[in-house]
C-alpha cells in the first residue's frame, strides 16, 4: 500500500490525506474482502445442504444477509412456465403474510422476470412501469433486486431481495447475488438429484414388498395393494385401478384414497377417455390439472368428474405383453404438478405391479390344472383299477352262486347288489372328478351341486346315483324341474326329518325319469309338511307325472318323482310353430 | 342243445379280471359259449370276422383303440355280428358311444349277472337295446347342432354327412356305397371324426356326449 503515498503537500495535510486515503482504501479493501468473503461462507452453506426445501429456505436467507437486505424471496416457476408454483420468502412475518391473503402468482415485475429471465435492478419498484403495485397490508418495498436461478441450462426460478438498508442496490450487489444464483442452480440441482435417489430408493424396496404382498394375496387384494403403494410413495390423494369392464365399458376394480367410496363399483363409457388412449398405447399420460383437461377433441379423465382432482397421471398396467388395465393417480386441486422422475417411477412401478399380478394369476393357474391334473389321475385309477375288480369280483361271486344252496344263494345275490350299489357310486365320484366346478352341462352336473349346497344344513352329503342316460333323457326344463324337486325335498329332510343319511337317486327307466330322495328320519310328517310339497306334486302333474310320498325302507321316508321323458325334436317343432 | 341254439360270444378287454369273469359268468348261463377273447383292438379286429360271433363284447376304450373302431371294422366286413359296447364310464357316453359304433346296445360294467346275460341273448336274437326315443335325440342332435356342441362345427360338410349315416346305423361299407368313396377312406373318415369330437380322449369324451345327447328346451 505505501509505494500508492504521494508527498504532494505538507506533511500535516500529507498525512491526513494519507490516512483517509489509507481508511478509505482499506474499508474498501475490506469491505470487498468481506463480501467475497461472505459469499463464500454463503456458498459453503447452501452447498452442503441435501434438502431442497430447506436449501430453497438458505439461499434466500442468505442472498438477503449478503447485500444487507431485509426482504427476499425466491419463486419457483411451474413446469409449464406460466406462474409461480412455490414462493419461499424471508423478512415478512407470519401474521402479515396472513392478512396479505395469497402469495405472488407471478405478475407485474416478478412475472416480468419469468417472461425475460435477465437481472433487474431498480431504485424504486413502484417507478417502474411494469410494477403492479402492493396488495393492501404488504411493507413499502423501494429498491430491487431479482435475478434467475438456472438449473442446467433451464430457469428454475428467480431470487427477489428488496429495500436495501444502504438505499439502493450497487451493481456490485447485483454480481454477486448473480454468482450466489450460479451456486444456488448447482444446490438445488444436487439437492433434487438427492430427493431422486431417496425417491427412486422408496420405490425400489416398495416394489419388492409390493411384488412380494401381490404373489401371496389374489383378485381386490393384489390391486389393493398396488394401488396403497402408489398412493403413499406418489403422495397421491386417490388411485382408481382402472379394468376394462364388459364391451365398451372401464369399471374401477380398486379406489383408494379420497372419496374413494365414490368411485365403488363405478363403471363408465370406454370411448374417449384417457384410459383409452393409455390402454392403446402403453405410455403414461399425466395432466398438471385434470379440470382444465376438458373440451371437445381431448381425450377425459373421468374420474375426475366424479372425485375432484388436481395434477393426474395415468399410467398403463402391462405386463407381459398387453395393456391390462391403467392407474389413475391424482392429487386434489392446486396441489403439486407430478415431477417427471415421479412419473418415471411410478410407470415403473405400475409395470413391476403388472408382472407381478400376471405371475400370480400364472401360478394359481398352474396350481388350478396340478389339481385338475390330481382329480383326472383319481379318476383314472378309480376307473381303471377299482371299478374292474369289483366288476369281476361280482361276476365271479354270481358264478358261485349258480353252485350254491338257497340260503347261501341269497346272501351272495345281497352282496352282488352292494358290490353294485358301489359301483354306482364310484361312478358318480368319477364323474364328479372330471367335472369342473362350476361349469356343469347337464343334470348330473346340476344335481351334484344342488346335493353339495345341502351338506352344511344336512350336516353330511347326501348321496347320489345315477341309473341309465340321465343327461341325454332330460332337457334343460326337465332339469330345472329335477333340481327343484331334489332341493325342496333335501330341504324338508334338513327341517324334519333328523335323518343322518340321504340318498339321491335319478334313473331312466323306459321313457320315464324317476328321481327319489330317501331319508333314514323319523318317518312321514305331518300334514302341514306335505302342503310343503304340493308344488312338487302340481310339477309332476304339469308333465303327466306323478308325486308319491312314502314310507322308506327301513324308516325314514321316500319320495319319488317321477314323469315322461320329453322326446327330440320337440324344441324345434315348437320354434317352427312360432 | 344243438350248437345252432347257443350263442358265440367274443370279449375284448384289458382287464384279465373282467375278461375271466366275464366268461366264467356267461358259461354259467348254459347256453353261452364264449369263443375267444383278447386285450388288444387290433388283434380283435383281426380274429372276430374269422369266430363269427353271435355277439362282440367291446370294452370302448383300449390301449391299442378303441371298442368303436372294432365293432365299425367288424360289422363292415360282417353286419350279422352284434356289437355290446362294455363300459365302466357312464350311461351317457356309452349310449353315444353304442350308437357311433353301430352297437346294438351297451353294457355298464355292473355285476348284476341276469342283465348282463339277458342283455346278450337280446342282442343275439336281433334286438337292440338302445331305447329309440335316445337314438332320435342323437341323430337330431348329429343333424341339428347348436352352439351347446361348437365340436361338431369343427367337422367339415363331408365329415358331417358321414356322421349323419353314422347315426343311422349305416356300416362303413354300406356308406361307401352311399357316397361313392373306398370303405377305407370311409374309416379314415370316422377315425377324424372320432378325433374331432374329442372321443380319443378320455376326460372330454363324457363332456361332449352330453353336449351332444342333449336337447336344449331354451330358445
Amino acid at each position: 500500500m505505501g509505494e500508492g503515498v504521494h508527498h504532494t503537500e505538507g506533511p500535516r495535510l500529507q498525512s491526513d490525506a494519507l490516512r483517509s486515503r489509507l481508511v478509505e482504501q482499506a474499508q474498501d479493501g475490506l469491505g470487498a474482502q468481506g463480501k467475497v468473503r461472505s459469499l463464500l461462507r454463503a456458498n459453503r452453506s447452501i452447498v452442503g445442504d441435501l434438502n431442497l426445501t430447506s436449501v430453497l429456505e438458505r439461499i434466500v436467507v442468505v442472498a438477503c444477509h449478503l447485500v444487507d437486505a431485509p426482504y427476499g424471496a425466491l419463486g419457483v416457476i411451474a413446469a409449464d412456465g406460466t406462474g409461480v408454483q412455490d414462493f419461499i420468502h424471508s423478512g415478512i412475518d407470519e401474521e402479515t403474510v396472513r392478512r396479505i391473503g395469497h402469495l405472488p402468482q407471478g405478475r407485474g415485475l416478478l412475472g416480468a422476470l419469468i417472461d425475460d429471465p435477465r437481472p433487474i435492478r431498480l431504485r424504486v419498484i413502484g417507478d417502474d412501469p411494469r410494477s403492479v403495485g402492493f396488495p393492501p397490508g404488504h411493507p413499502e418495498m423501494k429498491g430491487f433486486l431479482g435475478v434467475p436461478i438456472r438449473v442446467r441450462g433451464e430457469i428454475f426460478g428467480n431470487l427477489y431481495l428488496a429495500s436495501p438498508r444502504e438505499g439502493n442496490f450497487t451493481p456490485e450487489d447485483e454480481e454477486l447475488v448473480l454468482s450466489l444464483a450460479a451456486t444456488a442452480g448447482v444446490a438445488i440441482e444436487n439437492a433434487r438429484l438427492y430427493e431422486e435417489s431417496v425417491q427412486r430408493q422408496e420405490w425400489l424396496e416398495a416394489t419388492t414388498d409390493m411384488t412380494r404382498r401381490v404373489l401371496v394375496a389374489s383378485g381386490e387384494q393384489a390391486l389393493r395393494t398396488i394401488g396403497q403403494r402408489v398412493a403413499e410413495l406418489a403422495v397421491a390423494d386417490l388411485v382408481a385401478v382402472v379394468l376394462p369392464a364388459q364391451e365398451d365399458l372401464l369399471g374401477v376394480a380398486v379406489a383408494v384414497g379420497l372419496d374413494a367410496e365414490r368411485l365403488a363399483h363405478f363403471n363408465y363409457q370406454l370411448a374417449g377417455t384417457v384410459a383409452e388412449k393409455v390402454l392403446r398405447t402403453g405410455q403414461p399420460e399425466v395432466f398438471e390439472d385434470a379440470a382444465r383437461h376438458h373440451g371437445d377433441g381431448l381425450s377425459r379423465v373421468v374420474i375426475g368428474d366424479v372425485v375432484p382432482l388436481g395434477p393426474v397421471m395415468v399410467l398403463p398396467m402391462a405386463g407381459g405383453e398387453a395393456v391390462s388395465g391403467v392407474l389413475v393417480v391424482g392429487r386434489r386441486p392446486g396441489a403439486h404438478p407430478f415431477a417427471e422422475a415421479e412419473v418415471a417411477m411410478a410407470t415403473n412401478f405400475a409395470h413391476h405391479g403388472s408382472v407381478a399380478l400376471e405371475l400370480a394369476e400364472a401360478r394359481r393357474e398352474a396350481q388350478r390344472s396340478l389339481i385338475l391334473e390330481d382329480r383326472a389321475r383319481i379318476a383314472r385309477d378309480l376307473h381303471d383299477q377299482v371299478i374292474q375288480q369289483l366288476f369281476a369280483a361280482g361276476m365271479s361271486l354270481q358264478g358261485a352262486a349258480a353252485k350254491a344252496e338257497g340260503g347261501v344263494s341269497d346272501l351272495i345275490s345281497d352282496v352282488v347288489d352292494q358290490l353294485d350299489d358301489a359301483i354306482r357310486q364310484i361312478r358318480t365320484y368319477i364323474f364328479h372328478l372330471r367335472t369342473e366346478p362350476g361349469s356343469s352341462v347337464g343334470l348330473r352336473g346340476q344335481l351334484l351341486e344342488v346335493c353339495a349346497s345341502f351338506a352344511p344344513s344336512l350336516g353330511y352329503l347326501p348321496r347320489l346315483q345315477f341309473i341309465g342316460p340321465v343327461d341325454s333323457a332330460t332337457d334343460e326344463r326337465l332339469s330345472d324341474d329335477v333340481c327343484a324337486v331334489v332341493r325342496e325335498s333335501l330341504s324338508n329332510v334338513a327341517r324334519h326329518a333328523e335323518a343322518s343319511t340321504a340318498l339321491v337317486v335319478a334313473r331312466v327307466r323306459g321313457d320315464r325319469l324317476e328321481v327319489s330322495v330317501q331319508d333314514d328320519g323319523k318317518g312321514i310328517g305331518t300334514p302341514e309338511r306335505r302342503s310343503g310339497l304340493h308344488n312338487l306334486e302340481q310339477r309332476a302333474r304339469a308333465r303327466s307325472g306323478t308325486y308319491t310320498v312314502q314310507p322308506g325302507e327301513g324308516n325314514g321316508t321316500r319320495v319319488t318323482w317321477s314323469v315322461p321323458t320329453p322326446r327330440a325334436g320337440t324344441r324345434r317343432e315348437t320354434l317352427d310353430d312360432e | 342243445m344243438t350248437s345252432e341254439a347257443r350263442i358265440r360270444v367274443f370279449i375284448l378287454d384289458d382287464h384279465d379280471v373282467v375278461r375271466r369273469g366275464l366268461r366264467a359268468l356267461l358259461e354259467a348261463a348254459g347256453d353261452i359259449d364264449v369263443v375267444g377273447e383278447t386285450g388288444s383292438a387290433v388283434t380283435a379286429t383281426d380274429r372276430i370276422p374269422a369266430l363269427k360271433p353271435d355277439v362282440a363284447i367291446l370294452d370302448g376304450r383300449l390301449p391299442d383303440g378303441s371298442g368303436i373302431d372294432v365293432c365299425r371294422a367288424v360289422r363292415s366286413v360282417d353286419p350279422s355280428i352284434n356289437g355290446l359296447i362294455l363300459t365302466s364310464y357312464d350311461d351317457d357316453e356309452a349310449l353315444f358311444a353304442a350308437i357311433m359304433a353301430g352297437a346294438s346296445g351297451y353294457l355298464l360294467k355292473e355285476a348284476k349277472s341276469a342283465d348282463l346275460v339277458a342283455a346278450v341273448r337280446r342282442v343275439a336274437a336281433g334286438h337292440s337295446l338302445i331305447d329309440p326315443r335316445l337314438m332320435d335325440v342323437v341323430v337330431d342332435r348329429i343333424r341339428h347342432p347348436d352352439r351347446a356342441a361348437p365340436e361338431l362345427e369343427a367337422l367339415t360338410d363331408q365329415e358331417r354327412r358321414i356322421l349323419e349315416l353314422v347315426a343311422d346305423g349305416l356300416t362303413n361299407r354300406q356308406i361307401g356305397e352311399r357316397m361313392f368313396l373306398a370303405e377305407k377312406t370311409v374309416k379314415n373318415y370316422v377315425s377324424s371324426i372320432l378325433a374331432k369330437l374329442g372321443l380319443e380322449r378320455r376326460t372330454q369324451a363324457a363332456v361332449l356326449a352330453t353336449k351332444l345327447l342333449r336337447r336344449s328346451s331354451k330358445g
